[in-house]
């Protein structure tokens, strides 16, 4: 009987195209991922293969979960397919039993979905032999990650999937209620999902996934690329219990379902409404009067007909279960993400009303899609599904009447759904004591949103009227949404053949929505030109009736075509047409339209030509003066730029290289006398022969003026936002530069090869290139230079650049200020100019000055607090602070770093701006990068590295290391333990994504995870073992050295010396380990007890582990033997999450592997530690502390 | 007086609907018999504008009514064979929307039609309940009173008995006797006395033709004394079904009573029976198949 069952089931599937369709969808999904460069998912990047099992074993698992969203119609299907068709009742009426029944459509369903993950599988395989993959990008093909995947993910997964469909449809009885149990599942999955981000609640999130696979994120989530390429995780530990957790609940699941499951008509559906006896027939006369009323056909009546309706269809959806489910879900979701997302690296931020809206953006606003999707058909289809059409389609009711309540009751459910996140989000603010709720924001930003989300609508009613066929709606529209992904991908992103797409409007606090409003409400306008034809051709094709062929549904709609509609539907074309023309004119003729990768195409067409000049001989830039006009209302910039240039070389010079930013336009330049060569303004790039070549040693004068004034507006603002009316921020980079820039490289292999490029990726020179020592790593064409400058803006901005001000003075109704550096500064400058409110301090005469926005004064006192500390540590141990003043200036959001210029700090907004410090016991992370900032003025404005390997180690690790001390002296050893974690995951996390080399930490090439988090753990492990005051010692020694020095420039080797001389044989190994090996450690406690000793003391009894490998920089492990003295301690309770005070804790060499240790301590001991405070890098660093048991 | 000239439809599935159709129907009950699938829905649903002919015409005293449906659509008082109701609303508040819908715009108006239609259907006690609590046979009334509102000069109402008991079935079919005085009334059913009961004139239809039309009366006289009974054993039909037009059979007390269609006595035991409207509707019934299969 089951397996009749099973096949009756699996031939309804099967013969059904709808099975074939989403099979064969979900395929070419997994195809494309498998076999296209543009997305990468499974963690394919750099290094590891396309086809490596791991990654194949992740592409699988990532399919699983969307998959639900598609088997949902099989599984629950299968349960409720009886109850739909009625058949119920024959069906329970034969002798099957329930077993045999559930059984068989259990095992029906749960076959289909697999086939469909099967069917993936293939099509990953079949994407992976695609001759346009590039080979080196494959291994050999292997088995053995499909086996896995299924066998480990897939076919437990989905039984999971198809067990709880089956719960929810066996409890609901309804594929409607079912889908929305889907829903609810998904955002649940992605609360969780929201713990995997914070290091701390990574098991947790391991074993919450039922898909495991964020378990394998987990698992594999410091795995480099060689294991990448050739292992799969045992299954053990977590991944384990993951998947034994799942099977369990799975197995509950399916219990559940089979008690809930109710052979009767009513199921476990509450009985709707109590049904009384019927009315007698008799005793009222057949022939009571019908009173004569008026009938009425005109705009009144029409009016009142579609208020009507709007109210009908209105409160039927407001109340209904599916949107107020929905609701819930949207919400629960939005507030698990306020939450948990509004922290970096463990610091939150405060609820400023941009950040709340950008939340509600993310987290809330996608689930409107769903809504509306789902309710323009609900609505179109309302009549019919009841079928009470047949009745009200016979009414004398005009056509445009029902498609416009329907559309107004789309829009009144999205009104009432962002008007409820916001006042959640309001809600969120007040609970935090957070009172600015910029209502007017709320506004503006949510009407904006709106905009879109009725154009969808528009577009969703629509296809459902058109296409005369709900799920061919759906599935349309759900194409619509793919196109969205899929024009990403292929760069195709101008907003004029998107539709409801429109230019983006970052909002800043600092600049509001600028000028980039414009350009969004252009579009917005033309988008709903073309959603108003749509709207008049829905009406026109408005279904009424049955048995509508598509040509008699023409017929009809040329018939209902009336002046009205005419007028309108050419109107709103015209409209189109006009707006469409007005923005081809400002986004192709005003202003070039750049897709999203012309940039990259212009870099490569740049190195293609001009790489040839690199190492060409040119003069270098010695001094800078320059006016500045900024003009932040106007959005003009005007330079007047003065280099002085010197040859430095012993040749002379005959040609003049000069590159210049594209997007400037050099209006003028004067200099010796010279013949033009090249004048390449596309890609900036200027060749001049020089009449009389200058001589060695010999300067010249180079004058130019450069421009920027945008006209009109842009497809997307693009890099358009470094001027506007508050907040310029901009650096030398748009200045002319001399010679060829190789900073301009695309680093980026695949990119590479797309634009046709050698597949070498250009790397930083190695540290034994002499040569490369000629510039330091960060500019090409100058050393040291002498900088001055005048910038003039708006008479109620403040206008910055380095320097000390010589003088503000107020001039033509504009305000100018000269700035002049009395000592030569690195080549790297800046200016802002905003409405600035200023707090002035000082610390031992130093003034220190932070400009900020008004709104944003909360932790300007912070940041003060920090400078103070900072100079105070850093002029008392390395060096005195050489500028005039510390300024720290902030710059608006529209990108999100701190950035060190000579003697100023530019600060985005929420780089510390917003961090909500009012919770002590969080980190402080204003504190540390202001300190970090402040520290660059030491290491990178004083001591710079050559432009070799191990460089940034000069300027960022050490930054890091001077940065962690100010904040142990400010906030103790043990707090360090909670920063040096997040140091440890982001560097472990880092490597793993590595796409060339890792590389140790002194010959680092520009690898972020390695110069700031692998320097912060390696020199902080430094000071630990060398002592703070050792290292301190020879930094000093090093900076005094040198400091401002020519070229040559130092590099990472000399500064090693120093340390190698500076803490003697000891710690040689030490170095090596930390600076020029990739060291993992394995350490860890495996057992600790502790017993009572007669006299009061007690005796601790500890199991060791200790390990150690070396690592090459393709992940490959060495063992090694670990010779270093290590940290063991013991230590008392703590409280209120502080680490307990330590009861013993010395460094001491312990035997490879295990091994077993015994102190005494005075008081009653909590917890042992081996390497404690996580100073060495430990891919386990959990297990290194263990509570001790006491008998 | 409505008139059908040459209405023909083919649906996509290729199956014919209606061919041919030519009807002229009077003010009053007009019965339209025929059996399931026979094309008298589609028939309904052309002349209530829910679907659109292949050809032919409709007019309804000179108005033509398929070139302006929205102006038909005035008229008209439709009440569908099968039809949905909002589970979740009453029937007063139902019925009041649909009275706007239909162009009733003045609210007091509007309260006191809701009201009459909903004593003249007998519901008015049960209003307030939501229209999913309703039995088949209220839900009907329901439908009634909605095709009632606002007067129409056109009632088509398709099998509207179907489900009803036989209590209901009077009183159902009293109220459009009552309507059918004033204006055209359209009633289709497969039961054949509805229309011996009700309507004054009436067509027959199969399989998308005009097979009859005209006043039962005369169509019942017209098969006077060619209709035949005998009782007969169960095992002895097939021989029955070969030799003759056999229009009913019937179980009586344990024989089978059979009807047989014949100019003359067709054997000994045959009795003459005086004809209904049953005869007279099988005999076209049989006369369409037999002329098939020729």
């Amino acid at each position: 009987m089951f397996f009749e069952i099973l096949r009756f089931e699996l031939r309804q599937q099967w013969r059904a195209p709808l099975a074939w369709i989403i099979a064969a969808a979900f395929a070419a999904l997994a195809f494309a991922l498998a076999s296209s460069d543009v997305i990468s998912i499974g963690g394919a990047s750099g290094n590891v293969l396309r086809n490596a099992p791991l990654v194949i074993a992740r592409l699988l698992a990532s399919l699983t979960a969307p998959s639900m969203l598609l088997v949902t119609v099989f599984v629950a299907g299968a349960v409720l397919r009886d109850f739909e068709q009625r058949t119920a009742e024959l069906m329970f009426s034969t002798p099957v039993s329930r077993g045999a029944y559930l059984g068989g459509r259990f095992a029906a369903g749960y076959l289909t979905a697999l086939v469909v993950l099967l069917l993936c599988a293939l099509a990953i395989a079949l994407g992976n032999a695609m001759p346009w993959i590039d080979p080196l990008r494959l291994g050999p093909g292997e088995w053995r990650g499909y086996a896995w995947g299924l066998g480990v993910l897939v076919i437990p997964d989905m039984l999971f999937v198809a067990a709880l469909l089956f719960a929810l449809a066996c409890a609901t009885r309804s594929l409607l209620a079912t889908y929305l149990g889907v829903i609810a599942f998904f955002v649940l999955h992605a609360v969780a999902g929201l713990l995997t981000g914070d290091v701390n609640h990574h098991t947790l999130a391991a074993l919450l996934d039922p898909f495991g696979g964020r378990t394998l994120a987990i698992v594999t989530r410091y795995w480099s690329a060689d294991e990448s390429n050739h292992r799969l995780p045992v299954l053990e530990g977590l991944l384990l219990y993951n998947r034994l957790l799942w099977l369990a609940i799975s197995a509950a699941l399916w219990v559940l379902a089979f008690t809930l499951f109710r052979t009767d008509r009513d199921g476990q559906a509450p009985r709707a409404g109590k049904r009384g006896s019927v009315s007698p027939l008799s005793n009222v006369s057949a022939t009571a009067p019908c009173p004569g009323v008026q009938r009425r056909d005109d705009v009144r009546s029409r009016w009142l007909q579609l208020q009507k309706m709007f109210v009908f269809d209105a409160v039927s959806v407001l109340r209904g279960v599916p949107f107020l489910v929905m609701l819930a879900f949207g919400l629960f979701n939005l507030i698990a993400v306020l939450a948990f997302s509004q922290h970096h690296d463990g610091t939150p931020s405060y609820p400023v009303t941009r950040l709340m809206l950008e939340t509600l953006r993310g987290s809330y606003q996608w689930l409107l899609y769903i809504v509306i999707t789902f309710y323009a058909g609900e609505l179109v289809w309302r009549d019919r599904s009841q079928r009470s059409a047949e009745v009200s389609d016979a009414y004398p009711l005009a056509d445009w009447i029902a498609p416009t309540a329907k559309l107004l009751t789309l829009v009144t459910v999205i009104v009432l759904f962002l008007l409820t996140g916001s006042v959640v989000g309001i809600g969120w603010q007040l609970a935090h004591d957070y009172t600015r709720l910029q209502l007017g924001l709320y506004a503006s930003q949510l009407a904006l949103d709106a905009i879109t989300f009725v154009l969808l609508a528009v577009l969703a009613v629509f296809l459902q009227v058109v296409c005369n066929n709900k799920f061919l709606g759906y599935l349309l529209i759900i194409l619509w949404f793919a196109s969205q992904i899929g024009f990403g991908l292929l760069h195709w992103d101008h907003h004029l053949y998107d539709y409801a797409s429109t230019s983006a409007t970052p909002y800043s606090d600092m600049n509001g929505f600028g000028h980039f409003l414009t350009a969004a409400l252009w579009f917005d306008l033309y988008w709903a030109c073309l959603a108003l034809a749509l709207l008049v051709l829905t009406a026109l094709l408005w279904v009424r009736g049955t048995g509508q062929d598509l040509r008699a549904r023409l017929h009809e709609a040329r018939r209902r075509m009336r002046a009205p509609s005419a007028i309108a539907l050419s109107a709103a074309l015209l409209g189109f047409a006009g707006v469409g023309g007005w923005i081809y004119y400002n986004t192709y003729v005003l202003n070039a339209y750049l897709p999203d990768n012309a940039r990259l195409r212009m870099q490569a067409d740049y190195e293609k030509r001009y790489a040839t000049y690199r190492d060409l001989p040119q003069p270098r830039i010695a001094a800078v003066q320059a006016e500045v006009d900024i003009y932040p209302y106007a959005r003009r910039l005007h330079i007047r730029g003065h280099y002085t240039l010197v040859n430095r070389h012993a040749a002379p010079i005959s040609e003049l290289h000069l590159s210049v930013d594209p997007a400037m336009r050099l209006s003028a330049l004067d200099f010796a006398p010279h013949d033009t060569l090249r004048e390449d303004t596309r890609l900036g790039y200027r060749i001049y022969r020089l009449t009389t070549p200058l001589a060695p040693g010999a300067s010249m004068r180079l004058d130019f003026t450069l421009d920027y004034a945008p006209h009109g507006f842009r497809n997307d603002p693009g890099d358009d936002t470094f001027l506007v009316a508050n907040g310029t921020f901009f650096n030398s980079s748009r200045f002319p530069h001399v010679g060829y820039q190789p900073a301009q490289q695309i680093t980026d292999r695949n990119d590479r090869r797309t634009y046709g490029l050698s597949e070498t990726v250009p790397r930083m020179p190695r540290l034994d290139d002499a040569q490369a020592r000629a510039n330091t790593y960060i500019a090409n064409d100058a050393d040291w230079i002498a900088f001055d400058t005048t910038v003039s803006t708006a008479p109620d901005q403040i206008a910055l650049a380095p320097g000390h001000l010589q003088k503000s003075w107020i001039a033509h109704g504009r305000r100018y200020f000269h700035y002049a550096m009395d000592r030569p500064m690195l080549p790297f400058f800046a200016y802002l100019s905003a409405r600035y409110a200023v707090r002035r301090d000082t610390w031992q005469g130093m003034p220190i000055e932070v400009y900020y926005t008004p709104a944003h004064a909360w932790n300007v006192a912070r940041m003060i607090q920090s400078v103070k500390d900072s100079l105070a540590y850093y002029q008392a141990n390395f060096a005195p602070y050489p500028f005039h003043q510390v300024r720290i200036a902030e710059f608006p959001d529209y990108a999100n770093f701190a950035q060190s210029f000579a003697s100023t700090i530019p600060y985005a907004e929420s780089a510390g701006f917003i961090a909500d410090l009012r919770d002590r016991s969080k980190l402080d992370d204003v504190y540390y990068a202001t300190a970090h900032e402040m520290a660059h003025q030491w290491w990178a404005h004083q001591v710079i590295g050559a432009n070799q390997q191990g460089s940034p180690m000069l300027s960022e690790s050490l930054a890091q290391y001077s940065a962690l001390m100010v904040m142990k002296h400010t906030y103790g050893a043990s707090k360090m333990r909670q920063f040096l974690k997040y140091e440890l995951d982001g560097y472990l996390a880092g490597r793993a994504t590595e796409k060339i080399e890792e590389q140790p930490l002194a010959k680092v090439e520009n690898q972020p995870y390695i110069h700031y988090q692998k320097g912060s753990l390696a020199f902080y492990a430094l000071q630990d073992y060398v002592g703070e005051n050792t290292l301190d010692r020879v930094l000093k020694k090093f900076l005094h050295d040198k400091a401002f020095q020519a070229p040559p420039y130092t590099n990472s080797a000399e500064l090693m010396d120093y340390l190698d001389r500076g803490t003697g044989p000891t710690f040689r190994p030490l170095l090596d380990d930390l600076f020029w090996k990739i060291t993992l450690y394995d350490n860890r406690i495996t057992t600790a007890r502790a017993q009572r000793l007669p006299d009061g003391r007690y005796r601790v009894t500890l199991q060791l582990h200790t390990g150690k490998v070396y690592v090459d920089g393709q992940g490959r492990e060495t063992p090694a033997h670990p010779d270093l003295p290590i940290t063991v301690g013991v230590f008392a309770a703590g409280n209120d999450g502080h680490d307990g005070k330590p009861l013993y804790l010395q460094k001491q060499v312990l035997p490879p592997g295990d091994s077993s240790l015994t102190v005494t301590v005075d008081a009653p001991p909590a917890q042992t530690g081996i390497d404690p405070y996580n100073v060495l890098i430990d891919r386990v660093s959990s297990d290194n502390r263990v509570p001790v048991s006491l008998p | 007086m409505l008139t059908i000239r040459d209405l023909s439809k083919t649906y996509a599935n290729g199956v014919q609907a209606l061919r041919h159709v030519s009807l002229e129907i009077p003010h009053g009950m007009f019965g339209l018999l025929g059996p399931n699938g026979a094309g008298k829905s589609s028939l309904m649903r052309t002349i209530a504008t829910l679907q659109a002919p292949d050809s032919g015409s409709i007019t309804l005293d000179g108005r033509d009514l398929l070139a302006d449906p929205h102006a038909t659509r005035r008229l008209l008082g439709y009440l569908p064979q099968e039809f949905g109701v909002y589970p979740k609303v009453t029937a007063e508040a139902m019925l009041d929307h649909y009275a706007v819908l239909k162009g009733v715009v003045h609210k007091g108006e509007r309260r006191e039609l809701v009201e009459a239609l909903l004593r003249q259907v007998n519901l008015w006690d049960v209003r307030k309940r939501k229209l999913g609590s309703y039995s088949g046979g209220m839900r009907q009334r329901f439908g009634i009173a909605q095709a009632l509102i606002g007067q129409p000069r056109l009632v088509i109402v398709d099998e509207p008995t179907a489900g009803l008991d036989p209590e209901e079935r009077n009183r159902f079919l009293n109220l459009l006797a009552e309507i059918g005085e004033r204006v055209v009334v359209i009633l289709s059913t497969h039961i054949v006395e509805d229309v011996t009961d009700l309507c004054p004139r009436m067509a027959i239809i199969g399989q998308g033709q005009v097979l009859l039309s005209g006043e039962p009366r005369e169509a019942i006289a017209s098969l006077e004394g060619q209709v035949w009974r005998r009782s007969i054993e169960k095992t002895e039909l097939d021989g029955y079904h070969a030799r003759m037009t056999i229009l009913s059979t019937r179980l009586a007390a344990g024989r089978t009573l059979i009807h047989v269609l014949a100019e003359q006595r067709p054997e000994l035991g045959f009795e003459p029976v005086a004809p209904d409207l049953e005869d007279v509707y099988f005999g076209r019934l049989r006369h369409q198949t037999r002329a098939q299969a020729a």
